[in-house]
């Protein structure tokens, strides 16, 4: 049980009538039949998005395919096959464009020069690019709420100095820095990659957290906790925050959409993750651009497409997330 | 309002402090002060040669006083460059004045690029006119095309076009810029099926001399019309990728702006008068949907000069964001410093115009 005035308390108090308790069986208003708490009214909002149930399952069967994908699959992305098996056709150069789609053996086509099998690389790209964009934007709101929430709850100087941090860190443009900081850091360690996303993409939710607390913090039950003696830790994490949470969350998914794709970049230009050790979507096609000259559009083709269907499923699932966590921010 | 107006122009200044402290601080950081990772791969160069090439530019000092010099409020003497032609190492101490006044950030003095000499601001300012060709041209295309699209949606709202321009907005939105451009260069440049437009650079490198120099504006003096075809055939594929992934957003904010301003009481007013739909959409409704989407437009000021990053580096177009890829590779730190500080300073001098502006515009807004 959490707390009285935590999670567990309805998010519409106002609006949605409370539960009748002891309704008689098969009566013919559907609220009083059962108590709902505020997530299993979101989900009932959720299910009712048919738009974001269909994002929500891209995204799934992506993550799926993440997880047992590598296992399914014969080849290794990381074993080059030697000799080269050129496809028929190409068996000249080594600026081969590939096979195909369709090629037996290989229905997503291989790269070009090392003749990579396409589907594999894509399938075990999967793994690192959902786990830092998950991972990533998962840290950023961490260190957001904690900023965010430290700023609004003391306000002050507290909140001057940290906004002002705010401030120069959204002043500068941060794509620019990822990749310096991408670059100089990372030298192609994705836990390093997966940190400099978080440490550039916190200021948002931040900026967030903070304008929920300004409001939360002058609510009765924060008066009551106080009242009552619990300490300011205590009443930021465990009292409002999870008031705070709904936005919280659809901004967190959404900024994964936006973490996968700033990733797949930063690794498309060579500075992200090393696609000699651990293939990501963006490693996947870093070379393919030398090879769009030669016909070999399916390279670039399928790892993007990769992202982008993962992108959409997760940006609807978070339009979906925002009208059933918070029914009046609607448009 | 002037009230406003200052405290807020003064708001701005610890901001500017920490931004130019910020980018230091981030190139410090990157480069642990040492930014001699290109002389590793050059056996010739001996640790003497490192040392007095680290005692030239100043960068044995503590980073204080490196900051400092940088930031121009202390020491008078000018930074020293070196050159290193083909990989050869030659230390020339120019103990000259240097051109731009005063050195340091606050002369508006950015410093010499530590790869090849020249003047940074030189550097930034020949990068500017290709970037702001290339997204002035997208900018207003976009804006264009998500204004009236996105009104449209808002008054005819559920209609098919809605909702086949929300799906739209939605692909837009999950589409990667770079992906993107590798596919419009993938069928629409290199043949298969079609190809009609080059897939990189600015101009015909065969026929067209090097944008910027002298002999480019005399080719364009004698030959306006191939020289503005040719940019444009250039532009095209950069500028629809940027219309298509830019659209979405501000489209979709036109949109609710102008829902928002549709349900307000004095369109019901303007209505219930019995005056014509047209006159209500025009006159009463876009008009003030118009305040927030002004605002916005302020707020895009900064990217049409720090450039698209991801665009230029895919289609080689010689702009400011190909720079900072360049200069990365270069570990180029002053250039890099300069191009932060320059774009995080546009951002804080938009976000006040934003302001400003729309303390002006809307009657409405106190801020006392």
């Amino acid at each position: 049980m959490r707390s009285r005035f935590g999670a567990d308390a309805p998010l519409i108090e106002e609006t949605e009538p409370e539960p009748l308790p002891g309704a008689p069986e098969g009566a013919d208003y559907e609220v009083a039949l059962v108590s709902l708490n505020q997530w299993q009214l979101a989900w009932r909002r959720f299910r009712r998005h048919r738009l974001a149930l269909f994002g929500a399952g891209l995204f799934l069967t992506m993550c799926v395919i993440a997880i047992i994908g590598p296992f399914l699959l014969p080849y290794d992305p990381l074993d080059i096959p030697y000799p080269v098996q050129y496809c028929p056709g190409s068996e000249t150069q080594l600026a081969a464009p590939g096979c195909p789609p369709l090629t037996p053996g290989h229905p997503l086509g291989t790269t070009g020069s090392l003749q990579l099998d396409l589907l594999t690389l894509v399938v075990n790209g999967a793994r690192l690019s959902l786990l830092i964009g998950v991972g990533a934007s998962l840290f950023a709101a961490t260190i957001g709420a904690i900023v965010g929430g430290v700023a609004g709850y003391f306000g002050g100087w507290v909140d001057n100095l940290l906004m002002r941090l705010v401030d120069v860190m959204l002043s500068l443009p941060t794509l620019f820095v990822i990749i310096l900081f991408a670059k100089v850091f990372g030298q192609g360690d994705w836990r390093v990659i997966l940190v400099v996303f978080a440490i550039l993409g916190w200021m948002g939710i931040a900026r967030l957290v903070r304008s929920l607390f300004l409001s939360l913090r002058t609510e009765a039950f924060v008066d009551a906790a106080r009242a009552v003696g619990v300490g300011d830790r205590r009443i930021i994490f465990r009292h409002i925050l999870p008031n705070a949470m709904s936005p919280i969350i659809v901004a967190t998914t959404l900024s994964v959409a936006y973490v996968i794709i700033g990733e797949a970049f930063v690794s498309f230009l060579g500075y992200g993750v090393d696609a000699h050790y651990q293939p990501t979507w963006g490693n996947a096609l870093s070379k393919a651009q030398n090879y769009l000259q030669l016909g070999n559009w399916w390279w670039a083709f399928f790892p993007g497409m990769a992202i982008v269907l993962t992108v959409l499923g997760i940006n609807f699932m978070g339009d979906g997330l925002r009208d059933a966590l918070d029914p009046r921010s609607r448009e | 309002m002037l009230k406003f107006i200052l405290r807020r122009t003064l708001l701005a200044i610890p901001v500017l402090i920490g931004i130019s402290f910020a980018c230091f601080g981030i190139m410090y950081l990157a480069t642990g002060g040492n930014p001699t990772s290109r002389f590793a791969q050059n056996p010739r160069v001996t640790q003497e040669q490192i040392a007095a090439w680290k005692h030239r530019w100043g960068l044995d000092q503590p980073w204080p006083i490196q900051y400092c010099k940088w930031l121009g409020a202390c020491g008078d003497k000018p930074f020293l460059i070196n050159a290193l032609p083909g990989g050869e190492v030659e230390i020339l101490g120019l103990d000259i004045d240097l051109p731009g006044g005063d050195n340091g950030l606050l002369h508006g003095d950015l410093g010499y690029s530590i790869n090849d000499g020249r003047p940074v601001t030189d550097v930034i300012a020949e990068r500017i006119p290709p970037t702001l060709i290339l997204m002035v041209t997208a900018w207003v295309i976009w804006v264009t095309v998500a204004f009236i699209a996105g009104v449209y949606a808002a008054v005819r709202r559920y209609s098919a076009f809605d909702s086949a321009f929300t799906i739209f907005n939605y692909v837009g939105f999950s589409l990667p810029t770079f992906w993107l451009g590798l596919m419009l260069i993938a069928f629409f440049a290199v043949g298969q099926p079609v190809k009609w437009f080059p897939a990189s650079g600015m101009w015909d490198a065969r026929t067209v001399p090097i944008f910027g120099t002298d002999a480019y504006w005399e080719f364009f003096g004698s030959n306006p019309a191939y020289a503005l075809t040719d940019l444009a055939r250039h532009l095209a594929l950069p500028v629809f990728t940027l219309v298509v992934v830019s659209v979405a957003y501000d489209s979709r904010f036109i949109r609710s702006s102008m829902l928002d301003a549709l349900n307000q009481d004095y369109v019901r007013t303007a209505r219930a008068k019995g005056l014509p739909e047209r006159r209500v959409v025009f006159r009463h409704a876009l008009r003030n949907a118009l305040l927030p989407v002004v605002t916005n437009m302020a707020l895009e000021i900064p990217f049409l000069f720090s450039g698209a990053i991801v665009t230029e580096q895919i289609f080689s177009w010689p702009g400011m964001g190909r720079q900072f890829i360049q200069s990365v590779g270069h570990d180029d730190t002053t250039v890099l410093m300069g191009i932060l500080v320059v774009g995080a300073t546009l951002v804080v001098f938009a976000n006040l115009l934003a302001d400003v502006l729309y303390a002006v515009v809307d009657p409405r807004v106190r801020y006392d």
